[in-house]
């Protein structure tokens, strides 16, 4: 199944769910008075139900996870963040993760027995932040290759032409 | 004068008789639409006649789905190789026998169906419905999917209908309609039974073929119980 949205493609395989939706941020460009909003891209990939109502990296879901399952998030942020350290790292989307790549410390919440990780990159003039959940740090091994197969599937596009939206 | 008389007697009679069968005829026709669901937004009066098929197995190949949800997200559903049975049910948000799934959808919790039984609600995508409509039926919290591709896989004949994929299996074990949610849930229940005697049958006869009968002391454990001291 492939589902694209906002400049996001994905390839979903078999026994996956994925959801991209776009969220809004408050942006100011030059010579503009009060707040606009510009819409950024989520997407969301999991090999268990995505529950309706989730936070941009994935509170709401990452509660429901078994010890077996995974969950994917690649949140972008806006494009005063292309060229700061936290997106220097030149790479692009990781498209493979080792199991080592994975703590409970990079957890944005911990949650016992889980373990995360999680890397900032800009890809097509986009900056991104990619946060990988497992259910499960002891089953690393058998979890990582699963995620790795869905990573390659993520296509990023060019930035989408902005929608300004009206000042608040 | 007196033939005469009779023969515009006659006459009228029997115009009256044509009359009165046109308006039966009439009557009838603008009967069976009401009770269809058309007019102009009235509830229908008694039951909608439906057909119940579910829990018939057609044992047809079930499909993944992909679309949007009512407030655009991009949205892909996995329907085979899940752990868990998925009800399909495709809804739209202007037949008005729809109305009571929706708000029979709303109530949350498991809906009196099987236990860890997940149901997603199916209308036909943006191009044939209203966003904004489907969003104002969809209940908080539940999986609303617009996808007319899901409709055109599943060869949906029109809503309400119902679809029951077996997620291991990836094959559908029961589809039909059905005029209330309490019927669905008899029949998905009944048919989920059915599946697990018929399990438990099969098991039965493969056992009785390979000579193991009722009583075999291969069926009953030779070591000793683990007390729980042991790692």
């Amino acid at each position: 199944m492939r589902i694209s949205a906002h400049g996001l493609d994905v390839d979903v395989p078999s026994g996956w769910e994925g959801r991209i939706r776009e969220q809004h941020l408050p942006f100011a460009p030059a010579g503009s008075h009060g707040t606009q909003f510009r819409a950024h891209a989520v997407l969301h990939a999991a090999d268990f139900v995505l529950p309706e109502e989730r936070g941009d990296f994935g509170s709401g879901a990452v509660e429901t996870m078994q010890p077996g399952h995974a969950f994917i998030a690649l949140v972008e942020y806006g494009t005063s963040s292309v060229g700061t350290a936290l997106f220097a790292s030149g790479a692009g989307m990781p498209r493979h993760l080792r199991p080592d790549d994975f703590n409970p410390r990079q957890l944005q919440r911990t949650i016992p027995g889980q373990a995360g990780t999680q890397r900032f990159f800009v890809e097509e003039g986009r900056a991104f932040c990619l946060y990988v959940v497992l259910g499960s740090m002891a089953a690393r091994g058998h979890v990582v290759p699963r995620v790795n197969a869905v990573l390659p599937a993520i296509r990023i596009g060019p930035p989408v032409p902005p929608e300004w939206l009206e000042a608040m | 004068m007196t033939a005469l008389d009779g023969i515009q007697a006659a006459a009228t009679v029997l115009l009256g008789l044509l009359v009165v069968g046109l308006l039966k005829s009439h009557a009838d026709i603008l009967r069976q639409l009401h009770e269809l669901g058309a007019g102009r937004g009235e509830e229908p009066r008694g039951p909608v006649p439906v057909d119940l098929a579910m829990g018939s197995s057609s044992g047809a190949k079930g499909h993944d789905m992909s679309g949007h949800t009512p407030d655009g997200e991009a949205a892909a559903v996995a329907v085979l190789g899940a752990t868990h049975d998925t009800l399909l049910a495709f809804l739209s948000s202007g037949c008005l026998t729809c109305n009571g799934f929706w708000e029979a959808l709303g109530t949350g919790g498991d809906l009196g169906l099987p236990a860890g039984m997940r149901v997603v609600a199916v209308t036909k995508g943006t191009g044939d419905e209203s966003g904004s409509a489907v969003g104002g039926l969809a209940p908080a919290g539940r999986t609303v999917l617009m996808s007319t591709q899901a409709w055109l896989d599943y060869e949906v004949p029109g809503s309400p209908y119902f679809v029951h994929v077996n997620g291991p299996t990836g094959r559908v074990v029961g589809e039909g309609t059905a005029a209330t949610w309490a019927q669905v849930v008899g029949l998905v229940s009944r048919a989920t039974a059915d599946r697990r005697r018929s399990r438990a049958d099969g098991i039965d006869q493969e056992l009785t073929a390979a000579g193991i009968l009722p009583g075999d002391p291969s069926l009953y454990p030779t070591s000793p119980p683990l007390t729980g001291d042991h790692e």
